[in-house]
């Protein structure tokens, strides 16, 4: 139980400062929408560490029933999603023929998850639970890191945006890695991996927000 | 007693409903959504019932893991009829979020005051009335401020509107875990209070420095 509170608590804190950093700096009007959605997501992860940790602290377990914390993780997911699909590849991408390839390599991303999904999930000997439960995760997995892959290797023609985003589209990509790779380690009730999953994904999101603040700022000048 | 809420629900709804033309009109609307808040509050009692009879009346499970979803989401269908039907302004969904989740919130209360009318104090009063009302009018804004680009970004609505959506049901069951607690439950007392109060300042400093630009104009 202490190894998973610590690994919750490290991942609250890392993912609040972001939050906060990113609340303090984009939400005031007419500030990038792209920005405060990746500030709302990691809001979105905060709140599903407390949750865990909240739970751990009331109940001592996580890992026995479906937990509305992995909801706020998984959120974090559909905000990032919405921040690169509802915002800024439209402007990017005018679905013409001379960037099919770029749409093409990004669904690796995609199936890179989905095959994940089937060997350590569907297929494995674990509960039904879990089963859904990685389901889930794999579909807000799938629609936000094929777009993170695709602006991470879409070419940069008209805007200069995508360059200047591209460290924090990376980050994404090991941020998910991160997640999926801890859901893994809960479903299999192995709290060291968790507590290391943690740690990575709570660095994540403390340097995501300076990232893009940087980015930002690269490209506007 | 059988039928308490249906008669709860009677007794609150029907004078309302008769003060209603007599309101005026930019009221109106206010008094309205804390009516539909009602009637998804009396719903969503039903639905709960049917999960905790399903669930072996496991009350902790249900009240930490299902009520925030289906509450979050019944909630959030009259905000969404709105802003599709009528306006997808920010600031008259923001009212209207908020109207419903106040409205829920207070049928809630008064429904738990006649359940357990016998404990209860004015401590427990003053804790439901500020936290309990707040943190469902905090989680409905939240989703209504989603639906405010149901016109304006359409992808950005779909999307947007999902993912506050799971952060209102996370916060949502945040606080029904930390007020069952006996050792949090004052955390999750002022959980509320500690989110509205900085949201308050920055929409307060938002507006003054857009006042101030405006004036300089």
């Amino acid at each position: 139980m202490k190894l998973y509170l610590t690994a919750n608590i490290i991942g609250f804190v890392c993912s609040l400062f972001g939050f906060i950093y990113g609340g303090i700096y984009y939400f005031r009007p007419r500030k990038a929408t792209y920005a405060q959605m990746i500030a709302l997501a990691l809001g979105c992860n905060a709140f599903g560490r407390l949750f865990y940790i909240v739970r751990l602290l009331t109940t001592g377990f996580i890992t026995g029933s479906v937990q509305l914390g992995f909801f706020g993780i998984a959120g974090s997911f559909m905000f990032f999603f919405s921040s690169n699909f509802g915002t800024l590849d439209s402007l990017l991408d005018d679905r013409s023929k001379t960037f099919r390839k770029y749409r093409l390599i990004a669904l690796a991303a995609p199936a890179v998850f989905i095959l994940m999904y089937v060997l350590l999930f569907l297929t494995a000997d674990i509960r039904m639970m879990w089963k859904i439960l990685g389901g889930v995760l794999t579909f807000f997995t799938v629609l936000s890191t094929y777009f993170n892959l695709k602006h991470l290797i879409f070419p940069d023609v008209d805007l200069g945006v995508v360059k200047c985003l591209r460290p924090y589209n990376f980050l994404v990509l090991i941020y998910a890695v991160s997640v999926y790779t801890e859901c893994f380690a809960l479903s299999r009730d192995d709290a060291v991996l968790t507590l290391v999953c943690c740690i990575i994904t709570g660095l994540i999101s403390a340097a995501m927000m300076p990232f893009i603040v940087r980015g930002l700022k690269k490209w506007r000048t | 007693m059988e039928n308490m809420i249906y008669i709860l629900f009677i007794c609150m709804v029907a004078p309302l409903m008769l003060s209603l033309p007599l309101i005026k009109k930019s009221s109106r609307g206010i008094m309205i959504f804390i009516l539909i808040g009602i009637s998804t509050a009396l719903f969503v009692s039903e639905v709960n019932g049917v999960f905790l009879r399903t669930l072996d009346d496991d009350f902790l499970l249900v009240t930490t893991t299902v009520t925030p979803v289906t509450e979050e989401i019944v909630k959030a269908l009259p905000v969404l009829l709105y802003a599709f039907v009528f306006t997808d302004e920010r600031e008259h969904l923001l009212t209207a979020s908020f109207a419903v989740g106040i409205g829920f919130a207070l049928f809630e209360n008064t429904y738990i005051l006649t359940q357990t009318a016998v404990n209860v104090t004015i401590e427990w009063a003053l804790i439901r009335g500020f936290s309990t009302a707040l943190m469902h009018g905090i989680c409905t804004a939240a989703v209504g401020f989603g639906m405010s680009f149901v016109k304006k970004k359409k992808k950005l609505f779909y999307c947007g509107t999902i993912s506050l959506l799971l952060l209102a049901i996370t916060y949502h069951g945040i606080f029904n875990m930390l007020v069952q607690s006996e050792s949090l439950k004052y955390f999750g007392f002022f959980l509320p209070a500690v989110t509205y109060i900085p949201l308050v300042i920055g929409m307060v400093m938002n507006y003054r420095r857009m006042r101030s630009k405006n004036a300089k104009q």
